[in-house]
């Protein structure tokens, strides 16, 4: 990263309001994304999310990577979905749900979406997969392959050996590459992404953390991540959401320190595990106090 | 006792084992059928050659199996008709079947049609294609539509909603529009799988074919084993069979070998 010589991006302080302006200057902040009291009742009698209400700020070379913490079922991945506007989480029963101030309709390129599963065409080469986003948007031909390349590479592929590979011949870890280099090369305002890394092996998942954090800050996203690891959210993450069990709502919003060095490093640090371990503390009260039924 | 390894149950033997059985149950099939069509005199034959040929017979047969019964342009009329009636289902049905798999609405509306024209026995479609095509060539053509197109639009249909979802909910929130969706992820997903659907369909209208060739056919396998019955020629009958099952099967093998070049992203021929 370029700016890597900066000092370091001063997080706010923990339980500061997260929509405080970064250095107190006075620039322009938008907000990216909104949710005012919004609930998701389906069909069948089910409440996935009650009463949910954040607001994440842009605010000019400050990008923020929200983690979003949880126990399972919690409705982490209902909120992924509102902001994409994907069924049938989208509509929402009750609230409203803005993306750069206008209310969400329907899925857009402008809110890229990274899921679990695997999701890779399984028709496409590594670089037609990257490509499908800007044939969509008819960008010709010459030009979207140029793109793909050099994204493929960004995401720590190779041109030469992976270009021309089909899914089926890629391990997890490369998918998750394919998948991230897919959505990055559309420059997407936000990145959705739920439980990314879940099913890789550790040395891997570090790898593309490091990724992750440098590439968002490239695109200039921000960017929503649902994970099961408390590692994972606390190193990546700038800020966050730690939501309770059916129907889920936020608990705990907090500010932690920026990631500023590799995953593998500043996971060991003492100062890195004791904020692992008082929101490990938090996480498990929350579980707690909701199974006692309050 | 414990059983022998290869009679365990479900027991997977080696390739060349498998082989061996196979070409022993073949041997062994070849041999009562010989001796149960051998004889000095058709009298002394447990089966009589009016009933049944010899292997021999069936063998000796053949040129004029060829020659006299013009056993070529008979394969040449069948597949034809097979060709037409089948070519005209997969154009009419795959659109049809990609339309109602893409779009609920139109899948529920097409369902009982659907269902109507694939429970009616094939056989209980020859009168009605005699009924209202004639006995001509027509009518041998819009049987194999008939038999096939309610399969083909179903079948295409199920490997179009078959597509996960996740696949279009990464297609919409890449940017594509409906339409993008249909042609760049569902079809092509699918398709695999239509393919498979043809190949399968198509053994069955070379099948059927035979049961629309028994109708004043005029040419045709079908027409060649009708007209050896009648004749009283067993051993063109046999031949026939023969002929039938390695034509299916050579089929089969082509539909095969194209499937590894159309499709070279499926698992399936690692």
């Amino acid at each position: 990263m370029s700016d890597a010589a900066s000092p370091d991006i001063t997080p706010a302080a923990a339980g500061a309001p997260a929509t405080a302006t970064a250095g107190g200057a006075t620039q322009e902040t938008t907000t990216v994304v909104e949710f005012t009291q919004v609930g998701k009742t389906y069909d069948t009698g089910y409440t996935a999310i009650k009463d949910v209400t954040f607001r994440v700020d842009d605010v000019p070379g400050h990008m923020e990577i929200v983690g979003i913490l949880g126990p399972s079922g919690c409705g982490k991945s209902t909120v992924l979905r509102l902001i994409a506007g994907l069924t049938p989480q989208h509509p929402a029963t009750t609230g409203i749900v803005k993306v750069m101030g206008k209310p969400v309709e329907a899925p857009g390129a402008d809110r890229g979406f990274v899921f679990q599963d695997y999701t890779s065409f399984d028709h496409r080469t590594v670089e037609q997969n990257i490509a499908f986003g800007l044939e969509c948007r008819g960008t010709p031909a010459n030009e979207r392959l140029e793109l793909a390349r050099d994204w493929i590479q960004k995401v720590g592929l190779d041109v030469k050996r992976d270009a021309d590979k089909y899914p089926h011949e890629l391990s997890g870890g490369m998918r998750q590459r394919v998948a991230l280099a897919r959505t990055l090369v559309l420059k997407p305002r936000v990145i959705l992404m739920d439980e990314p890394f879940g099913a890789l092996d550790p040395k891997t998942r570090y790898a593309m953390q490091d990724q992750l954090v440098a590439l968002s800050r490239e695109v200039q996203a921000t960017v929503f991540l649902v994970t099961h690891s408390i590692e994972e959210a606390v190193y990546v993450g700038d800020r966050l959401f730690v939501f309770s069990n059916a129907p889920g709502t936020i608990l705990q919003e907090m500010s932690i320190p920026a990631p500023d060095r590799p995953a593998r490093v500043m996971q060991r640090e003492p100062d890195f595990l004791d904020i692992v371990f008082s929101v490990r503390d938090l996480v498990e009260g929350l579980e707690m106090y909701d199974r006692a039924g309050t | 006792m414990a059983p022998l390894p290869l009679l365990a149950l479900r027991a997977t033997p080696s390739l060349p084992v498998r082989q061996a059985a196979g070409g022993v149950a073949i041997v062994l099939v070849l041999l009562a059928w010989y001796l149960l069509t051998s004889g000095a005199t058709p009298e002394a034959r447990a089966i009589s050659p009016s009933v049944f040929p010899s292997p021999g017979e069936v063998i000796k047969g053949f040129p004029s199996l060829v020659t006299e019964r013009n056993l070529v342009g008979g394969i040449a009329a069948s597949l034809n008709r097979v060709f037409l009636g089948f070519g005209l289902a997969l154009l009419v049905a795959i659109p049809l079947g990609i339309v109602a798999g893409s779009f609920r609405l139109f899948g529920a509306a097409a369902q009982p049609i659907s269902l109507f024209g694939r429970t009616i026995p094939v056989a209980a479609l020859l009168p009605l294609s005699l009924q209202m095509f004639g006995i001509g060539e027509l009518q041998k053509v819009m049987f194999i539509f008939l038999a096939t197109a309610p399969f083909i639009f179903h079948d295409t249909a199920r490997a179009i909603v078959g597509v996960e979802d996740r696949y279009v909910d990464t297609a919409r929130t890449l940017g594509a529009s409906s339409s993008h969706v249909m042609a760049k992820v569902l079809i092509p997903l699918a398709l695999p799988d239509i393919y498979a659907m043809i190949r399968a369909m198509f053994g069955i209208a070379f099948g059927y074919i035979m049961l629309a060739e028994v109708v004043d056919a005029g040419a045709g396998l079908g027409y060649i084993l009708l007209q050896s019955q009648r004749r009283g020629m067993p051993e063109h009958l046999v031949g026939t069979l023969f002929v039938i099952s390695a034509l299916a099967y050579g089929i089969d093998a082509l539909f095969r070998f194209f499937e590894r070049g159309f499709f070279p992203y499926r698992r399936s021929h690692e």
